[in-house]
């Protein structure tokens, strides 16, 4: 594969799945710098991932596995920019859209922020419609484990949800 | 909310991205970091292997060469090659165990473990190897006629050496130990007392 082609493939990957590493980036990194951070790393390790994508599963799968295993080796390893915003004159690669964001998915990002990193993984691919096989697949655990995490999960965000409506938020 | 009208939220972003992607920054940003591509555990790996084998064939050359070489100065040459040899054995090791990982999560977990683990006995010898290394060239020092507080100092100075390698390697350690809780919680099925916040709901 020629650099060229990479960079054509990579640009119609960005491109047709930024909204899928847009989550990634927003349920693990919690500051500006940070999520610029994050999601720099993510599209290095997606470029570094061409070559080896062999088309055995799709391409929203491969990415989510490639963004997943960089964001949760993320956390533990990088310094985190606690600061909200330290260095005004950084060229930053994420710009948030001046848009009217639904309040209920800012709490739904808190919400999954709260969790580890790995419910929090799971909770995305659950979100986003993966079946049990899928995200064995992409966890490598077995579907029953993944049955009894997302169980959890499920009645965590329910009672959250129901603390958020009784506050009339 | 039920669990569908939360996942209507989380759903109606799909239709309206958070974030526009300054695409020339982005580009500029992996061209450096591709040029940074080299790993640190490659880096000090590869410095390792120059300095010991470089200082080790020094050493045996000044001896050959001056014919008047104490024993101690043999013995520390042949040491610091076998430890570059030790080290080049170890980081082709590492790098053929680099291929039996699969690509899912677990598998990823599973790399990043062994790789921590491979830092933190690298960064272990590393340390202690500093003594044998400092002992010798103590002896050597004293072994050549120089006064036995010269060797002393130089025999404090690797002790202290060996104290700041601690630190490197207790950062190495605690770093396995986060990936290691990390593969626990993934392959748990009951996490029970490990998710404080089930117990707040």
């Amino acid at each position: 594969m020629t650099e060229k082609q990479q960079q054509q493939i990579f640009e119609n990957w960005i491109d047709q799945h930024k909204a899928l590493l847009f989550k990634v980036v927003r349920a693990y990194a919690f500051t500006a710098m940070d999520q610029d951070d994050l999601f720099q790393e993510i599209t290095i390790q997606v470029w570094n991932s061409i070559p080896g994508f062999r088309e055995e599963s799709s391409v929203t799968t491969w990415l989510y596995r490639i963004s997943l295993n960089t964001a949760i080796k993320w956390v533990k390893k990088e310094r985190k920019h606690y600061q909200a915003e330290a260095i005004d004159d950084v060229q930053h690669v994420l710009q948030e859209r001046k848009v009217q964001v639904d309040e209920r998915l800012v709490w739904l990002y808190e919400e999954i922020y709260q969790l580890d990193e790995i419910d929090r993984s799971i909770t995305l691919l659950l979100l986003d419609n993966f079946s049990y096989k899928e995200m064995a697949g992409i966890l490598g655990i077995t579907e029953s484990n993944v049955g009894v995490k997302i169980n959890r999960i499920k009645k965590y965000l329910i009672s959250k949800s129901k603390k958020y409506d009784h506050h009339g938020i | 909310m039920e669990f569908d009208e939360i996942k209507k939220v989380w759903d109606a972003q799909n239709n309206e991205p958070l974030y526009v992607i300054n695409e020339t920054t982005l580009h500029n940003r992996i061209l450096s970091k591709k040029k940074q591509a080299h790993h640190i555990t490659n880096i000090s790996e590869l410095l390792s292997v120059v300095a010991y084998s470089g200082t080790g064939c020094f050493i045996l050359g000044m001896n050959v060469y001056k014919q008047s070489g104490s024993i101690f100065m043999y013995i520390l040459a042949g040491w610091m090659i076998i430890s570059a040899l030790y080290l080049l054995v170890s980081r082709i090791r590492r790098i053929q165990g680099n291929r039996r990982f699969d690509l899912s999560m677990r598998g990823d977990l599973a790399h990043a473990i062994s790789m921590a683990t491979y830092q933190v006995n690298l960064s272990r010898l590393m340390r202690w190897n500093v003594l044998p290394i400092g002992i010798l060239t103590g002896l050597g020092v004293w072994d050549g006629g120089k006064s036995i507080w010269g060797a002393v100092g130089i025999l404090v100075f690797f002790i202290l050496a060996n104290y700041a390698s601690g630190w490197e390697h207790r950062i190495y350690k605690a770093r396995k130990h986060a990936l290691e809780k990390l593969q626990d919680k993934l392959e748990n099925e009951d996490p029970g007392d490990r998710a404080p916040w089930l117990q707040t709901t």
